[in-house]
């Protein structure tokens, strides 16, 4: 009997049977539509994905017409944590120019909006010079954060010292007042930087934080939409759902703790985000193709609702993508082929 | 045998976060003179295990879980109360256990779960916490003379921890002293396996039979 040779979520390999293939797809799209309260994968659906899975190639690529954009996550980061000596400039021109980016992203070391705002002067200038050496649109990136706004690293009481000791009051008013100086921190960033040429603002790893963090990107979003009725916003989910460390919070009327990303997006696209990318998880203990036929009936879930471009993160630990600094090409092009072709993605 | 329906209400809750009637409970249960050891395994187990599955699903959030792990450790502190009172305790499984998150983890709900059933089975358990450095686990499992040394990481990014305390073991020719066990979410058996730990628990229970094997090898 054939097998096919696939991996864990953790990157060991395992061989599965035909049949074994498809009982994981089927225990991993119902794990994420019972989960989600969303539709599971079509017979149809999932005997596409088997093929993905069964095709002896070590890579895969989408079918022609599916092509669509491409961009690198924290791009002139991380080139420089691969030991590839460049400047942050330099690093946006490789990725468009040699590895066919669609669009590009800088970025600052740190990724996070607070300590951002003290060196605008040094990042407008680099900015616009990188604009004028890369044809592609540009974003500027980084994360809401909110752990930077309580102590050690910030003025608030730390939520997390105050939760063990029973305060919950007190750590629901500490993320409150957290969520505040985040947005104006977020938003005076966001301002300079579009005012600088900027085509993107991208607020990522939205809801790193939890619930409080998800609601300083969404406001975020809705001020510099008003502010500037012709800016790109895109939002990055930083999980498959948002973690309640506040639990009470909400946006338009919903309560935030518990949202899956197709609730998310509804909210993100009220708010004026015009680039929504989910985050899916990967779990280490179960194979890949239980991981990808989750991650495809979540994010289906979205870009069968969705009024904007729907921008799917692939990489270490999510998009059914296994966990690893390098990820390996054959689970990697094969969560870019499934979650392009089954859910009509925009881009990756 | 526990009634049912107590069982069922304590269970219950302790996923309501009721913490006062989590006491009453376990001091009714024991007041009677039934077994300690049945409520917490088929009461409060269950239960916390059902909270951590809830704020696993995104239906349940941050402060009701530090409340149920709050209203558990009364639990658990009544009932490891009365198991020493009993005799019961050590000499069950002669297990003495250093048990830690990993440095730069500051994950701990499951890890105390685990304390907690350990405890509850009559191991010598020395919690050393979270965010502890390899030296710290080192130097406490040299001192107590422990049988076990249980390591947990909930991040990816920590679980190499565990991977540099078998490093660390077999640098300070220790490693045939201590018996190793490893888990937390990303962990796996075939993590365990690669850095050379002797077991890979699955979840607190699984903690518990792992090292009665290890003891019974011994």
């Amino acid at each position: 009997m054939t097998k096919i040779l696939t991996r864990y979520g953790d990157g060991s390999a395992v061989e599965l049977t035909e049949s074994e293939l498809m009982e994981d797809l089927i225990a991993g799209t119902e794990d994420a539509a019972e989960r989600g309260n969303i539709p599971a994968m079509t017979q149809d659906e999932m005997d596409h994905l088997a093929d993905i899975f069964k095709c002896t190639h070590r890579v895969v690529g989408v079918d022609p017409g599916y092509e669509c954009v491409l961009s690198y996550d924290g791009a002139p980061i991380k080139m420089l944590r691969t030991n590839v000596t460049s400047d942050r400039i330099t690093a946006l021109q490789i990725y468009e120019k040699l590895m066919g980016a669609d669009t590009l992203e800088m970025g600052f070391v740190d990724y996070s909006y607070k300590p951002i705002k003290p060196i605008l002067t040094f990042e407008e200038p680099l900015m616009e010079q990188a604009l004028l050496t890369t044809t592609a649109p540009i974003m500027y990136g980084a994360q809401p954060n909110l752990g930077r706004y309580s102590q050690p690293d910030g003025p608030f009481p730390n939520p997390a010292e105050l939760m063990p000791m029973g305060k919950i009051k007190e750590a629901q008013e500490s993320y409150e007042l957290a969520v505040d100086e985040a947005v104006k921190d977020m938003v005076d960033v966001a301002s300079s930087m579009y005012e600088s040429g900027v085509d993107c603002i991208l607020l990522d790893t939205v809801g790193a934080a939890g619930d409080a963090d998800a609601l300083a990107g969404l406001r975020t979003a809705e001020i510099l939409r008003e502010k500037y009725p012709d800016i790109g916003i895109e939002m990055g989910m930083a999980g498959e759902f948002v973690l309640g460390m506040h639990g009470a919070l909400e946006y338009e009327g919903v309560r935030l703790a518990g949202l899956y990303n197709h609730q998310m997006l509804e909210l993100a696209q009220k708010a004026g985000v015009n680039i929504f990318g989910t985050v899916m998880n990967t779990s280490t203990t179960e194979s890949t193709p239980w991981n990808l036929a989750r991650a495809v009936t979540f994010t289906k879930a979205c870009s069968d609702i969705a009024d904007i471009p729907i921008h799917a993160n692939i990489g270490m630990g999510v998009g059914g993508v296994t966990v690893h600094d390098h990820t390996p090409i054959d689970v990697t092009s094969r969560a870019s082929k499934a979650l392009v072709e089954l859910c009509n993605l925009d881009g990756l | 045998m526990i009634d049912s329906a107590l069982i069922e209400e304590a269970k219950k809750m302790l996923v309501a976060q009721d913490k006062d009637r989590v006491e009453e409970i376990a001091k009714k249960v024991i007041g009677d003179g039934q077994d300690p050891l049945e409520l917490m395994n088929n009461a409060f187990i269950p239960g916390i295990n059902e909270v951590g599955d809830l704020f696993g699903r995104g239906q349940l959030f941050l402060p009701e879980l530090m409340q149920a792990a709050d209203a558990m450790k009364v639990a658990t502190d009544i009932i490891n109360d009365a198991l020493a009172a009993k005799g019961d305790g050590a000499q069950e499984s002669g297990a003495s256990v250093v048990v830690a998150t990993v440095k730069g983890d500051v994950h701990d709900i499951g890890k105390c779960i685990v304390v907690s059933l350990m405890k509850a089975n009559g191991f010598t358990v020395h919690d050393l916490g979270r965010d502890v450095d390899i030296d710290t686990i080192l130097e406490k499992a040299v001192e107590v003379n422990a049988d076990v040394i249980g390591t947990s990481a909930l991040l990816t990014t920590t679980m190499n921890q565990q991977k540099t305390l078998e490093e660390a073991l077999k640098s300070a020719g220790l490693k045939d002293r201590f018996r190793t066990v490893v888990g937390g979410a990303p962990v796996t058996p075939r993590w365990a396996a690669r850095i050379g730990a002797d077991a890979y628990a699955e979840d607190a229970h699984d903690g518990v039979v792992k090292i009665r094997e290890m003891m019974a090898q011994k």
